[in-house]
């Protein structure tokens, strides 16, 4: 076990590292640059040249990168050109919200992903099982947005249960995690359901009925439990999702995240910020996926990492 | 999951639930606010609060700072923290007098020390320092008093005095890096910053020792939320969650109007919009070309279906809230350029395009007339675009639109990559056909080279006679119509919707919300 955290780890921190180069190629490829922006219409040659050389832009760009990831290690990811304030304060200002979010989407998104994947899967090829399909096709191709604004309208505008935008506390982020959990909610749906399937046809399903168990034991205790490892895979995977997704939520919702903070970011250029937040997005994607992998060995013993 | 488990785990929704039940509550009570509380809806958060550091001056920011002179309702720029001020000699030197009530809202006094060390911060540190022209020194004559040298005469100083540019700040509450201005921000304008929430709102309060023209503050508090989504910002409004909706959607007028509690205050903005292209392109050399091009547009049609009628047509290079408009001018542009499809082909063919394709686009040495507009990511601009492709189409130029981030118009343009562009303007002073449209080696969206024109608006720069400074103006214009190097289209409504108020006026020139008139409803 312990040789294959060690492994992990390794690979995890090359993985930071890839995604660390491949940002800062990117945001250095694109066109615009954060001097520009800052200084608009108005700005003269020298002008310019005096603020790329206080923010550190003339220097080669190799230089540039190592300079970055040496202050990086240390946790200092840099400071906004645009704003002033530090990376760091800025993730830690916003994470809340972000963290919020994804966790009760991912929650959202599983319990009700499941259900519909077990129904779907016990009453096989009835109108249930065509109904919970439907329902999770809808899930995954509908658009955030207007998932986001079929919401509001209804449950903010004319119900008046929830606000309609802004936080302030649990209430005002369950909106939200529906809007982003139910894309969740559609793939694990399906995904429980193709899995359910497999497990109900094995022999050891077909004993346990012939010893009298219970339905409710037969689905829960026999066929999903070991049917959920592919779909907790799968969740782990969906962490990446709502990462991406919560950037058209946050911006629909106005709540102050991490997605909305990353759009303004990469509009303005401002490449500290930029590559600070994608750099914490990678890591924490890959941190959640190790854990994933971990959760395995408790939810099948018979998963030993040598 | 055996029984006991899955009972522990609806017992936990359960309490969900419940918290989330509480929290509603709660929710309900903080919407109410404070009796007199103003909620103002915004699209974006300022970059910054500091107005050395930020290139994002709007109503969440403006209000932290009282500005050294003012324009009145005319155009006229008047004194406020700045009473009177003297030109002395050949206009290099002038010395001003401050009022001695003003106070920062840190409470020290805005004297002329604390002026001089502002103004030292903003050459030093801020991006608009060329606002306040080559400062050669700044000298304090007495505590309300002082002088400033410029090492040419700088005539739009007085003009840009009235931006919050050249606002002052206090300084002192600076570290020793000479920053933290972000979290402990201190100004004299009318609104005290109270609490920043990144991301979501600014909070102010009215500053107590403001001149709030004899009169007590009509409201408690002001909160900017920033909502980024149209939908969603429209919806807090009619909800009665927001009171002021700023730059009102122009397909979303027509039903607030409707509603009977709510008031549209319109007001024209200082940026005009233009169709240019880069000038150095061999396409368009030639003058009979962009005259062409100029007769082809009809502003109107774009204005109708692009804005729903919310801006007003320009033809000549200023709009009319900047000072340097001419009306003369403005006239003589509309009669050499109102829309005359037969003048336009005719000058195409003069110039050589005589020949056209079986797609209708003109030709010359067997080469088609078509080129790439640029234009940015906002939708009104893209329908614009859209029009403007038909319209030119009438006269067989063929425009290909490019959509293009913001970001990157501004980064390209100056290196003269592109061809055509939808872009716009927006400065007080007609100094702005010197430093971003025409001057030389500042042209950088157009690329337009004529000595001629380089000398007026040099000129014009350095004149401290303001008269005298208008009519360089107006002779640099009449050449710039007659040479068409770029096409003035249209300067659009800004439209307020607000709800609950007793009074509330916007600014007509600067279009920035005047808080000594704004009193909530009782």
């Amino acid at each position: 076990m312990s040789s294959y955290l060690f492994k992990r780890m390794f690979t995890m921190i090359i993985t930071i590292f890839g995604v660390s180069v491949l940002v800062f190629m990117i945001i250095h490829l694109i066109p615009g640059n954060p001097v520009n922006h800052i200084l608009g219409d108005y700005a003269t040659e020298e002008s310019i040249k005096e603020l790329e050389m206080r923010l550190g832009l003339d220097r080669p760009i190799l230089v540039q990168y190592f300079s970055y990831m040496f202050q990086a290690i240390q946790g200092d990811l840099g400071t906004s050109y645009i704003t002033g304030y530090t990376v760091v304060e800025e993730i830690l200002n916003r994470i809340p919200i972000t963290a919020q979010l994804a966790l009760y989407s991912i929650i959202f998104g599983s319990i009700t992903g499941i259900i519909i994947g077990v129904v779907a899967a016990v009453k096989k090829n009835t109108i249930y099982d065509q109904l919970a399909m439907v329902l999770a096709l809808i899930g995954i191709s509908a658009p955030g947005f207007w998932i986001a604004l079929f919401l509001i309208l209804l449950f903010s505008y004319q119900l008046s249960i929830f606000p309609i935008s802004g936080y302030s506390g649990f209430y005002s982020l369950i909106l939200p995690s529906i809007t982003l959990g139910l894309g969740t909610a559609g793939s694990i749906a399906r995904m429980t359901r193709s899995s359910m399937l497999d497990v109900i046809k094995q022999d050891y399903i077909r004993t346990a009925k012939a010893k009298g168990a219970g339905s409710y034991r037969l689905i829960f205790r026999h066929s999903l439990q070991n049917a959920i490892i592919p779909v907790v895979t799968l969740i782990g995977m969906q962490f990446g999702y709502l990462m991406a997704g919560a950037v058209v939520t946050e911006t629909v919702f106005a709540l102050p995240g991490l997605g909305s903070l990353i759009v303004s970011a990469i509009s303005t250029r401002d490449i500290p910020t930029v590559q600070g937040l994608l750099l914490f997005m990678a890591a924490m994607i890959i941190i959640v996926n190790f854990v994933v992998d971990l959760l395995y060995t408790k939810l099948d013993p018979r998963i030993q990492y040598e | 999951m055996n029984r006991k488990r899955f009972v522990v785990f609806m017992m936990f929704i359960d309490f969900l639930l419940i918290v989330s039940g509480c929290n509603r509550s709660k929710e309900t009570d903080a919407n109410k606010g404070k009796d007199r509380e103003v909620v103002v809806g915004l699209v974006s958060e300022p970059d910054s609060v500091d107005i050395h550091r930020t290139s994002s001056t709007g109503e969440a920011n403006i209000p932290l700072y009282d500005t050294l002179l003012k324009l009145d309702n005319d155009g006229n720029i008047v004194p406020n923290l700045i009473t009177d001020y003297e030109v002395i000699g050949d206009g290099k030197e002038v010395i001003f007098n401050l009022k001695e009530d003003a106070v920062f809202h840190s409470g020290k006094p805005v004297n002329a020390e604390a002026v001089k060390l502002s103004f030292e911060r903003l050459i030093s540190s801020s991006p608009f320092s060329t606002n306040a022209g080559d400062i050669d020194s700044i000298e304090v004559l007495s505590d309300y008093s002082f002088k400033i040298t410029w090492k040419d005469q700088f005539a739009p100083f007085f003009i840009n005095a009235t931006t919050p540019f050249l606002a002052p700040l206090d300084v002192s509450v600076l570290n020793g890096e000479g920053e933290g201005f972000e979290k402990n921000p201190s100004g004299s304008g009318p609104l005290k910053l109270v609490k920043i929430n990144r991301g979501d709102s600014l909070v102010y309060e009215p500053y107590k020792d403001f001149n709030w023209e004899s009169q007590k503050p009509g409201f408690d508090s002001v909160k900017f939320r920033f909502i980024p989504d149209e939908e969603t910002r429209i919806l807090e409004f009619k909800k009665g969650n927001v009171d002021v909706l700023l730059n009102v959607p122009y397909q979303y007028i027509e039903d607030l109007e409707k509603d009977s509690e709510v008031t549209i205050k319109r007001v024209q903005s200082d940026t005009l919009s233009y169709l240019g292209w880069n000038n150095k392109q061999p396409i368009f050399q030639d003058v009979k070309v962009r005259q062409a091009l100029a007769l082809a547009i009809d502003r109107e049609s774009i204005i109708d279906n692009t804005l729903n009628g919310e801006a007003q047509a320009v033809f000549g290079p200023l709009p009319k809230t900047v000072f340097g408009y001419s009306e003369k001018i403005e006239t003589m542009a509309r009669d050499k350029y109102t829309r005359d499809i037969d003048a336009a082909k005719k000058l195409l063919a003069e110039a050589g395009w005589n020949e056209t394709n079986k797609d209708g686009v003109v030709m010359k040495d067997g080469k088609e007339f078509s080129v790439e507009l640029w234009v940015d990511d906002d939708p009104a601009n893209q329908r614009a675009a859209q029009v403007i492709q038909n319209q030119l189409m009438e006269i067989g130029v063929k425009i290909n639109i490019a959509v293009k981030e913001s970001a990157t118009i501004i980064e390209q343009t100056p290196k003269g990559v592109h061809e055509m562009l939808l872009w716009s303007y927006g400065w007080p002073d007609a100094d702005v056909l010197n430093f971003l449209l025409f001057g030389k080696d500042k042209s950088k969206r157009l690329h337009y080279e004529n000595e001629k024109i380089y000398s007026i608006l040099d000129k014009a720069a350095i004149e401290m006679d303001q008269e005298d400074r208008s009519k360089l103006y107006e002779e640099a214009q009449e050449m710039l119509v007659e040479e068409s190097p770029f096409i003035p289209l249209y300067v659009k409504e800004n439209v307020t919707a607000i709800r609950n108020f007793e009074s509330f006026d916007v600014h007509p020139i600067n279009n920035t919300i005047e808080w000594t008139s704004v009193k909530v409803k009782e």
